[in-house]
C-alpha cells in the first residue's frame, strides 16, 4: 500500500471535501484547500442544470443499467406474492395475491424465529458498526493527527490486514473463542467484527482531510483535553467520514456468512442471511421452504435499503478513493 | 486435544481479560448421574422439524432433566460445528441428531461417547439388527441410539401412468422400459433423474444392489466402492443417462420442484420420508401419487437400500451422559414419544414395535394409499447390511465432484470411471491420514 | 470493551486537568504522548486479539496434521504432530487445487474489466449534465449491494434455470435453443454476473463521487476550448479519478480471488460446478467436508500470500506506467 504514496494522480476536490459539511467552524480552517469546494457545490450544479438538453443516449444507456440491477429484485418483488405450487407452475412475472398470507407464514414459522434473525441482524450490523466505526475513528484520529514513535509501523501492519479474507479467519476464530466458552453466543458474532483496518485506513484519511490541525492546536491552547478536542470538535468535521465507514462496516458485516454460521449452533442467534440459508439448505428429507426464504428476503431488504437512502447524502466515497494517494 | 490449542490459549488470554466481564460461560460441573434433587440441563442439536414439540412433552414429565433443542439447518452442518467444537474442546451439546453414515466418521474423531454402560446396551432388540449394527459398528460400545430410518421406495404420478398405459415397474429392466416409454411419449418427461449431488441416494441404490462401500477387517478398513455392485448401478443410470429417458440434472432444485408440479418428472426413486418432500415442494398435486417398493434387480430375492435416518448421539464434551441416555432413551423407544415424533416430524421410527403401533393412518398427502405404511414396512424389511467408513465425507465430496462430470457427459462409461475415481480418492485419504487398510 | 474505553478517558481526563491548569508546558507535552496510543489501544487489542492470533495461530496449524493408528475408532487413536511443510506440498501439488487458482484467474479476467469499465460508463452518464432520471438510476444501480451474495445467488440462480427462468421461457416462445446458463461452458460468466450485479453499483458510486468533487471550472474551461463531452470524459475525467480506479481495481482483484459465496450456493443447482470450483471452497471443502483444518490453514496462507504479492505487484506496476506518463 505504501507504494502508492507517489502516486501522481491527484485528486484536487477530495482533500478537502470533507470539511464543508462540518460543525460551522470558524472560516479561519485550513483555507487554501477548502475553496475549489465550496464553490463547486453551491452555486454550479443548479447553473448547468438549467442549461444542459437531454441526451436520449446517455439516459437511456444508463436506464438500461438501471433495469439490470432491478430485475432480479422485481422478481423478488413478485415471486413473494406467490404461494408454494404458483412459485414452480405460474409464469415467472405474473403476480399472486399471497403477499400477505406468506408473511403470516413466516412469522408464524418457528414462533416467529424470522423476526428474531431481523433483530438479531440490526443487533450485530448496527451495534458491530457503530463500535466499529468508534474504534475506527479512535485509531485514525490518532494516526492521522498525532507523530509518535512507531506510527508508520502501526498502519503498515493495520493495512495488510485488509488484505486477509474473513472466511480464512473464521475457524482460528472459533477455536480462540471456545477456549473462553463464548461460542454459540451474542459476543461470538459481534466481538471478531469491531476490528476493521479498511474502517481505520478510512477513518484515518477522513481525520486528516476533514480536521484541521489549528483547530486541535487553538482547543489545546484553550485547555481543552485531547478527548474533548476529539469528540467536541474533530467529530462533528469527521461525521460524514464516519457515516460512510458505518455504512462500509454494516454491510460487511451484514454479508459475512462464514463467520456466524461457524460460531453458532442456536438457530435463535442466527443473523438473517445464516437463517435463510438453513431454511434453503434443510437435507434431503425435508423440503426447502422456497416462499418462506424469499419472503424472507424481500423483508430484510426493506431496511437495509432505507438505511441507504437516508444515510446517502453523508456518503463520502470520494475520500476513501483519493486517499490511495495518502 | 488441549495440549494442541496452546497457543490459541496464550492468544485469547488477552481476549478474556478483555471480556470476561461482560460475559461469563454456564459451566456447572454438576455429577448429573440422575440424584433427584439435582437439576440437570441438556442441549440437544437436531434438524428433525418440530423436534422441540416432544421435547416438550419430556419436559413437561421430568422438571430435573430439561431437555433445550437447538435446531440445525440439516445433518452435514451440524456435524460439521459438532467436529469443530469438539476440536476446540469446548461448545459441543450434550446430544445430536446423528445421520448413520456419520457414526463412524464422529467416533473417530472421538466426538461421541460410547454409552453401552448407561443402559443403552439393552435396547438391542428394540430395533432391527441392521440398524442397530449402524450405532454399534460391530462392536460391544453403543453410540447412539437409533431414531428413525429411510428404507427407499419408489414414487410415481399415478394419473400419467394411467394415462400413458404404463405399468409399476417392480424390476429395474422393468423400469428401464418405463423410462422409455415415457420420455417417448412426451419428450419433456422423465421417469426420474440421476442426481450427482445426493451421494445417499446413490449410496442407497448401491446398497440395495448388495455393496458395502467399508469393511472391518480385524484391525484394518476395507475400501470396496469399485465392485461390481456399485459398478451395475453406476453403468446401468449412465446407460439410461447416455439414452437420453432419464434427466441428468440433481434433485432439491428450483427446477426439479417446478418438474414434480408440472409432471415432467413422473417418478421419484425416494425414500419412506418422500411424503413430507413431495407435499412441501408440490403441494398441488396432493392425491396423484401413489407409492410402491423400489423396482428390483431381481425379482425372486427382493432386497432395499437406506437413504437417510438418523440416531441420538451423547457427547464426549457431555458432563451428564447417563441423563442424556435417559432422555435419548425414552424419545425413540417410549411408545408415547414415537407417536409423537411420528406426528409432529413425520419420520418413520426406527424401534419396530413402537412403530407398528404409531405408523396406523397414511401420511396426509398420500390419503389415496391407505395402506402406505404397509408398503412401507415392507421396504423396511429387506434392507441389507451396510458399513459406512470414517471418511464418508470424502467419499460423498468425491460423489458430488466425479458423479457430476458424469451425468454432464451422459457417457455410460463415464459413469463407471466416476465409481473408479472415487474408490481412489476414498482409499488415498484414509491410506494419507494413517488408518491401516487392507 | 467500552468499559476499557472509558476508564482509559477516565484515566486520561484525570491526569489531563492538572497538566491543563498548569502553566509546566513540558509536563503537558510529556502527558500527551501517552494520548495517541490510547487511543490506538482499543483498535490494537482488538487486530490482536481477533486478527493476529488468528492468522499466527492458522500459520500453527499449517505445519501440523493428525496421525491415525489402526482403525481409528474410540478416544486416543488419533494424535497431532508436526507435518513440516506436507501441507504446502499436499495443496500446491493438488491438482484441483491448481485448477481452482486457473479458474479464478478466468473468473477476474471476465469480470474485473467487465464491472470497472460499467462501472466508469454509469458514472460518467450519471456525471454528464445532459443524462435524466440520474437520481433514480444512481440508486437502482447501487441497490444490489445491499442485497447480500447468498441471497443474490439464490435470486439469480431462479433466472438461470431454464425449467424456472422467464428467459428461457421467452427463447422458448421464440423458438431459440440456448444452452443454460449453468452449463459448463457458461457457468463462469453466470456467477460473474452475479458479482456484477452486486458490485457494479458499488464502484460506481466511488468513481462516481470522485467526479463530483473535481470543480467544475476545469470542465468549462475545456467547453470553451470547444472539447466535445466524450473528449473531457477521456482527457479531464478519467485522468482526474485515476486513484478512485486504481483503489476500485484493486478491491475487485482482492474479491475475485475470495470469491465464494455465489459459486458455493449454486453448486447444488448444476453438475457444472465442482467442490473445489474457486481456491476458497477448496479450503472449505478441507476444513469442513474432509475435516482437515491443517491442509485447510495450509492453503489459507498461500491464498494470503498470494493476495499480497498481487496487491503489491499491481500497485506498483500502476505506479511506474504512471510514472512514465509524468516523465
Amino acid at each position: 500500500m505504501t507504494a502508492t504514496t507517489n502516486m501522481p494522480a491527484v485528486n484536487p476536490g477530495a482533500s478537502g471535501s470533507g470539511s464543508g459539511s462540518g460543525a460551522g467552524l470558524p472560516s479561519t480552517t485550513d483555507a487554501p484547500r477548502l475553496p475549489s469546494l465550496s464553490r463547486r457545490s453551491s452555486s454550479a450544479p443548479a447553473a448547468r442544470r438549467a442549461k444542459a438538453p437531454m441526451s436520449i443516449g446517455t439516459t437511456l444507456v444508463l436506464l438500461i443499467g438501471a433495469l439490470y440491477c432491478l430485475t432480479p429484485v422485481l422478481w423478488v418483488v413478485i415471486a413473494s406474492t406467490k404461494d408454494g405450487s404458483e412459485l414452480f407452475s405460474t409464469f415467472t412475472f405474473l403476480p399472486s395475491s399471497h403477499l400477505w398470507d406468506n408473511i403470516v407464514e413466516l412469522t408464524q414459522y418457528r414462533g416467529g424465529l424470522y423476526w428474531r434473525w431481523m433483530v438479531n441482524t440490526a443487533l450485530y450490523a448496527g451495534v458491530g458498526a457503530i463500535l466499529s466505526t468508534y474504534v475506527s475513528m479512535l485509531s485514525g484520529y490518532a494516526l492521522a493527527k498525532f507523530t509518535f514513535p512507531g506510527k508508520s509501523g502501526v498502519f503498515k501492519v493495520l493495512l495488510m490486514g485488509v488484505l486477509v479474507p474473513g472466511v480464512i479467519l473464521a475457524i482460528p476464530q472459533y477455536f480462540m473463542l471456545a477456549q473462553v466458552g463464548m461460542t454459540n453466543t451474542y459476543w461470538a458474532v459481534l466481538l471478531p467484527q469491531i476490528i476493521s483496518p479498511y474502517g481505520i485506513y478510512l477513518a484515518r484519511i477522513y481525520a486528516a482531510a476533514a480536521v484541521p490541525t489549528e483547530i486541535i492546536e487553538s482547543g489545546r491552547t484553550e485547555g481543552a483535553s485531547e478527548l474533548f478536542i476529539l469528540h467536541r470538535l474533530a467529530m462533528p468535521m469527521m461525521l460524514p467520514g464516519l457515516v460512510t465507514v458505518f455504512l462500509f462496516q454494516f454491510v460487511a458485516i451484514w454479508n459475512n456468512f462464514m463467520l456466524p454460521y461457524i460460531m453458532l449452533g442456536d438457530d435463535k442467534l442466527f443473523p438473517i442471511t445464516v437463517g435463510l440459508s438453513g431454511l434453503l439448505n434443510q437435507g434431503s428429507t425435508v423440503p426447502a421452504l422456497y416462499t418462506l426464504v424469499i419472503t424472507g428476503a424481500l423483508l430484510s431488504i426493506i431496511p437495509l435499503i432505507a438505511l441507504f437512502l437516508v444515510l446517502q447524502r453523508y456518503w463520502r466515497v470520494d475520500l476513501a478513493a483519493g486517499a490511495v494517494k495518502a | 486435544m488441549r495440549a494442541r490449542l496452546r497457543i490459541g490459549a496464550i492468544a485469547t488470554a488477552a481476549a478474556a481479560a478483555l471480556i470476561m466481564t461482560g460475559c461469563t460461560a454456564t459451566a456447572d460441573s454438576g455429577s448429573g448421574s440422575g440424584s433427584s434433587d439435582e437439576k440437570v440441563e441438556l442441549t440437544y442439536w437436531a434438524w428433525a422439524p418440530n423436534l422441540d414439540k416432544v421435547v416438550d412433552i419430556w419436559n413437561k414429565a421430568n422438571p430435573n432433566i430439561q431437555v433445550t433443542v437447538a435446531k440445525q439447518d440439516g445433518g452435514d452442518p451440524a456435524i460439521t460445528k459438532l467436529l469443530t467444537a469438539i476440536k476446540a474442546g469446548s461448545g459441543a451439546p450434550d446430544l445430536i441428531q446423528a445421520e448413520y453414515q456419520k457414526i463412524p466418521t464422529l467416533v473417530s474423531a472421538d466426538a461421541i461417547a460410547d454409552i453401552a454402560g448407561d443402559g443403552a446396551k439393552d435396547l438391542s432388540s428394540t430395533f432391527p439388527d441392521g440398524v442397530w449394527n449402524s450405532v454399534t459398528l460391530g462392536s460391544d460400545a453403543v453410540y447412539a441410539i437409533p431414531q428413525d430410518t429411510g428404507p427407499m421406495m419408489f414414487f410415481y404420478r399415478d394419473d400419467i401412468f394411467q394415462q400413458l398405459g404404463v405399468s409399476v415397474p417392480t424390476t429395474w429392466d422393468e423400469y428401464a422400459d418405463a423410462a422409455r416409454k415415457i420420455h417417448t411419449a412426451d419428450p419433456t418427461k422423465f421417469l426420474g433423474t440421476f442426481s450427482a449431488n445426493d451421494a445417499g441416494w446413490f449410496t442407497g441404490l448401491s446398497q440395495q444392489a448388495g455393496a458395502s462401500w467399508w469393511s472391518i477387517d480385524g484391525d484394518a478398513w476395507g475400501v470396496d466402492i469399485d465392485a461390481e455392485p456399485t459398478q451395475k448401478v453406476a453403468e446401468y443410470w449412465g446407460g439410461l443417462v447416455e439414452e437420453g429417458v432419464i434427466d441428468n440434472k440433481p434433485m432439491y432444485t428450483p427446477e426439479w420442484n417446478a418438474g414434480l408440479n408440472d409432471g415432467s418428472q413422473v417418478g421419484w426413486t425416494g425414500a419412506v420420508w418422500g411424503p413430507g418432500v413431495l407435499s412441501g415442494n408440490a403441494a398441488d398435486t396432493a392425491g396423484k401419487w401413489k407409492a410402491a417398493p423400489l423396482p428390483n434387480w431381481d425379482a425372486s430375492s427382493p432386497s432395499n437400500g437406506n437413504w437417510g435416518g438418523s440416531s441420538t448421539a451423547v457427547t464426549t464434551q457431555s458432563k451428564h451422559a447417563a441423563a442424556a441416555v435417559e432422555f435419548a432413551t425414552w424419545l425413540n423407544t417410549d411408545p408415547a414419544a414415537v407417536q409423537a415424533l411420528v406426528t409432529e416430524t413425520g419420520i418413520y421410527p426406527a424401534a419396530t414395535d413402537a412403530a407398528a403401533s404409531a405408523l396406523t393412518e397414511a401420511p396426509a398427502f398420500f390419503s389415496n394409499q391407505p395402506d402406505f405404511y404397509d408398503v412401507a414396512a415392507e421396504a423396511a424389511q429387506s434392507v441389507g447390511d451396510f458399513t459406512y467408513g470414517p471418511n464418508v465425507n470424502v467419499a460423498f465430496s468425491a460423489y458430488n465432484d466425479e458423479f457430476a462430470k458424469a451425468a454432464e457427459s451422459k457417457q455410460a462409461s463415464a459413469f463407471l470411471e466416476a465409481v473408479t475415481a472415487m474408490q481412489k480418492i476414498t482409499l488415498d485419504d484414509m491410506k494419507a491420514s494413517g488408518f491401516t487398510v487392507k | 470493551m467500552t468499559a476499557t474505553v472509558e476508564r482509559s478517558v477516565k484515566q486520561r481526563r484525570a491526569s489531563q486537568r492538572p497538566a491543563a491548569l498548569s502553566p509546566a508546558k513540558r509536563k503537558a507535552a510529556r502527558k500527551r504522548a501517552v494520548v495517541p496510543y490510547m487511543m490506538l489501544l482499543p483498535g490494537i487489542v482488538l487486530f490482536v486479539v481477533f486478527m493476529a492470533a488468528p492468522i499466527v495461530y492458522t500459520l500453527y496449524l499449517s505445519f501440523q496434521k493428525t496421525v491415525v493408528k489402526g482403525l481409528g475408532l474410540g478416544s486416543g487413536a488419533r494424535s497431532q504432530v508436526f507435518a513440516g511443510l506436507d501441507n504446502y506440498i499436499a495443496s500446491l501439488t493438488d491438482p484441483a487445487f491448481a485448477a481452482s487458482v486457473g479458474r479464478v484467474l478466468l473468473y477476474g479476467l471476465i469480470l474485473i474489466p467487465t464491472m470497472l469499465v460499467l462501472a466508469l460508463l454509469f458514472a460518467l452518464l450519471l456525471d454528464s449534465r445532459r443524462t435524466r432520471a440520474r437520481g433514480f438510476s444512481r440508486v437502482s444501480i447501487f441497490l444490489p449491494y445491499a442485497v447480500p451474495a447468498v441471497i443474490s445467488s439464490l435470486l439469480w440462480g431462479f433466472l438461470y434455470l431454464p425449467g424456472v427462468s422467464p428467459f428461457y421461457w421467452i427463447f422458448d416462445q421464440l423458438g431459440w435453443d440456448v444452452p443454460s446458463m449453468l452449463s459448463p461452458g457458461l457457468v463462469m460468466f453466470a456467477i460473474a454476473n452475479i458479482a456484477l450485479w452486486g458490485g457494479v453499483g458499488f464502484n460506481m458510486i466511488v468513481m462516481y463521487t470522485s467526479l463530483k468533487a473535481v470543480p467544475s471550472e476545469i470542465y468549462e474551461a475545456a467547453t470553451i476550448d470547444g472539447a466535445s463531452e466524450v473528449q473531457i470524459a477521456l482527457r479531464i475525467k478519467i485522468p482526474i479519478i485515476a486513484p478512485a480506479l486504481v483503489m476500485t481495481a484493486l478491491f475487485s482483484m482482492i474479491a475475485t480471488l475470495q470469491v465464494f459465496a455465489e459459486p458455493m450456493t449454486l453448486r447444488p443447482l448444476t453438475n457444472s460446478l465442482s467442490t473445489t470450483w474457486s481456491p476458497l471452497m477448496f479450503v472449505y471443502r478441507d476444513a469442513f467436508i474432509r475435516d482437515d483444518v491443517y491442509t485447510a490453514s495450509a492453503t489459507s496462507i498461500l491464498i494470503a500470500l498470494a493476495t499480497f504479492a498481487i496487491s503489491f505487484f499491481f500497485l506498483r506496476v500502476v505506479q511506474r506506467r504512471a510514472f512514465g506518463q509524468e516523465d
